[in-house]
């Protein structure tokens, strides 16, 4: 295989990792909560100034994901407990209330971390050059990989394997009567708007690894991780992980061949998956 | 007594009419511009407003036409000389098939994921005017849009400009009244309220949807329209997410079940722009908190203030001025 062709396939792939990442939150608090968190973006670009803040000052970039990760869940979890539980069941208040909180992260970084964009450093021993079936590409983009498959599996183990993992499914389907079988379902409800949060403050971190973080950001976050849920289906973890791939490898080509359409080119599986099949590929009705 | 309290309103609703129309004469010109402001706003208000109110759809696309509108006049009319009643049909002709073919593929959804899905279909209007350099020029956006005169009346004139933006808007207002009142109103209240019953009545529900999008993209063009020849320029900024979440804010400040409430909202909301502007550089950030304020406290926009001053009969007038709720039965 070309050489170049491969690299760009990997891209494609890393791409694919932090997309999975970023969408699998929101397909989640979306499948149990009815919610679409409109701040996930804002919440994106926090979790990775927050890392590169901790990289700056420490280094350790290990400890910068788990920072980014944890500070967004809690931040997730107190927002969700303070006021989104408030407007529960209303499509307009929380969507607005979500747009609202994505402004004042949003204006609130610029204010911290400036204007200029910003790149989390990985150190040395993170990316050593992996060179497989002779084609040598940065080993931290493989450990991207291996996150973004681990938290795969890790989530589909929470859901499918646990009893909250049963206790959220049958939630999907009927609150009501989970609630009457003694389980608290607004626990869960606060539980999975921090797993989301979490998700997707890894997903920062990650993210502003591999490419760049900067004001603005956090608009094109969220219109990517709303085509990756719409294209696989609201609620569904294997369709995430399916238009994280198809998406991916679209965005690691369309830069390489056509970069004046990029942003543009990955609304196109999404438009003529909507006009076929308006649950997309693997959702059901809602 | 009905009577007499019709005559009540009219007497008010004269003055208020009388004052807009005089405007020129007893303010400023920065007052002025500002009403300009609040006029084409205001339309974008009316289609993102009638959208919610009267048929329940939470539209993010309605900036996308509005930009349009404006992308249209420049090109046709500042670069390419096309003269005045041709390239504003155009424009509007272009905003027509550019809301049938998102109408086509959105209104097969409901509620929060045609929520998700405008929203994506305004990023890619975004995406588009921001990454194409060939025709749209980029970030630098179309410049040197110019009103057009007509009949000898120059609407590079800030007031004559205004009269016209105010008649307009004026009808533009009777129309969307008229709609609410027609058939058409009643059957998209209707959808709102529960589309499956009304298509087990017969009702082509899909299609009500989409000429209701139709309209309301309209009123958003023509509101772009307005926009472009006041500001003479129309860049990639005009539809950013921000913007189209700041109209959004507008008519939930009004309130958006209110007949009168994207029209209130916007007033009040360019006037406070203006207010924030000046005393503050962390502009979004004091909007997003007034923002949170009002969907956790005052979720049904301001009218319902006056709405609920109003039970005690005093401020009746004023009240049924303001108050025309769209629905009846809510």
């Amino acid at each position: 295989m070309d050489t170049r062709v491969a690299i760009l396939i990997l891209n494609g792939l890393t791409q694919a990792a932090i997309f999975f990442v970023l969408g699998s939150g929101l397909t989640l608090a979306f499948g149990l909560m009815r919610v679409i968190n409109l701040s996930h973006g804002a919440f994106y670009l926090l979790g990775g100034y927050i890392g590169y803040s901790v990289v700056h000052a420490t280094g350790n970039w290990p400890l910068a994901l788990v920072a980014g990760g944890l500070s967004i869940a809690l931040f997730g979890f107190l927002f969700e407990r303070t006021m989104l539980f408030r407007v529960r069941g209303g499509d307009l208040p929380q969507t607005l209330l979500t747009i609202a909180l994505s402004m004042i992260i949003a204006d609130v970084s610029l204010a911290i971390w400036g204007g200029h964009p910003l790149t989390l450093n990985v150190p040395a021993y993170l990316n050593p050059r992996v060179t497989i079936l002779g084609i040598t590409y940065p080993g931290f983009r493989y450990i991207l990989m291996g996150i973004g498959v681990f938290i795969a599996l890790s989530l589909w183990l929470i859901l499918y394997k646990t009893k909250l993992g049963a206790a959220v499914r049958a939630g999907v389907d009927d609150r009501e009567t989970v609630s009457a079988l003694g389980v608290n379902i607004d626990a869960i409800y606060s539980l999975v708007f921090a797993l989301s949060a979490l998700l997707v403050g890894l997903a920062g971190v990650l993210g502003g690894s591999y490419l760049q973080l900067s004001p603005g950001s956090d608009t094109t976050i969220l219109t990517y991780s709303l085509v990756i849920i719409i294209l696989g289906g609201m609620g569904s973890l294997l369709g995430t992980i399916v238009s994280s791939l198809i998406l991916g490898q679209l965005l690691s080509f369309g830069l390489a061949y056509a970069p004046q359409y990029s942003y543009f080119l990955i609304f196109v599986p999404m438009a003529i998956v909507l006009a076929i099949r308006p649950q997309g590929l693997f959702g059901t009705e809602v | 007594m009905i009577l007499w309290k019709d005559r009540r309103q009219l007497v008010l609703e004269a003055i208020a009419g009388g004052l807009l129309i005089l405007l020129p004469f007893y303010a400023g010109e920065y007052t002025v511009t500002t009403f300009v402001r609040i006029i084409y706003f205001g339309f974008l208000a009316l289609s993102v407003g009638m959208l919610i109110g009267q048929a329940g759809m939470i539209s993010l696309t309605q900036t996308a036409f509005f930009g349009l509108a404006g992308y249209v006049i420049g090109l046709l009319g500042a670069e390419r000389d096309m003269p005045f009643p041709w390239r504003d049909l155009v424009a509007i002709g272009a905003v027509l098939v550019m809301a049938l073919t998102f109408g086509l593929i959105a209104m097969r959804t409901h509620k929060i994921v045609f929520l998700m899905i405008t929203l994506a279909f305004g990023q890619i209007c975004w995406a588009f005017a921001q990454q194409n350099t060939s025709l749209l020029h980029g970030w630098a956006g179309i410049r040197g849009i110019r009103p057009p005169t007509i009949g000898g009346i120059n609407f590079n004139q800030t007031s004559n400009f205004y009269w016209a933006s105010l008649l307009i808007f004026a009808l533009g207002i009777f129309v969307l009244w008229l709609l609410a009142k027609s058939p058409f109103g009643l059957a998209l209240n209707g959808i709102r309220e529960n589309p499956r019953r009304m298509a087990a009545l017969g009702y082509p529900v899909y299609w009500i949807r989409v000429v209701a999008f139709l309209i309301a993209a309209v009123y958003a063009g023509v509101g772009g329209i307005l926009a472009t020849y006041n500001t003479g320029i129309i860049t990639p900024t005009t539809i950013h997410l921000s913007r189209t979440i700041w109209v959004l804010l507008m008519v939930i400040l009004g309130g958006a079940t209110y007949f009168w409430g994207p029209v209130v909202g916007t007033a009040i909301a360019v006037w406070l722009d203006v207010l924030i502007s000046q005393g503050t550089v962390r502009y979004n950030t004091v909007i997003g908190v007034i923002f949170v304020m009002i969907v956790l406290f005052l979720p049904e926009g301001v009218l319902s203030i006056a709405d609920s001053l109003g039970e005690g009969g005093s401020l009746s007038p004023l009240r049924r001025l303001l108050d025309r709720k769209i629905a009846d039965k809510r």
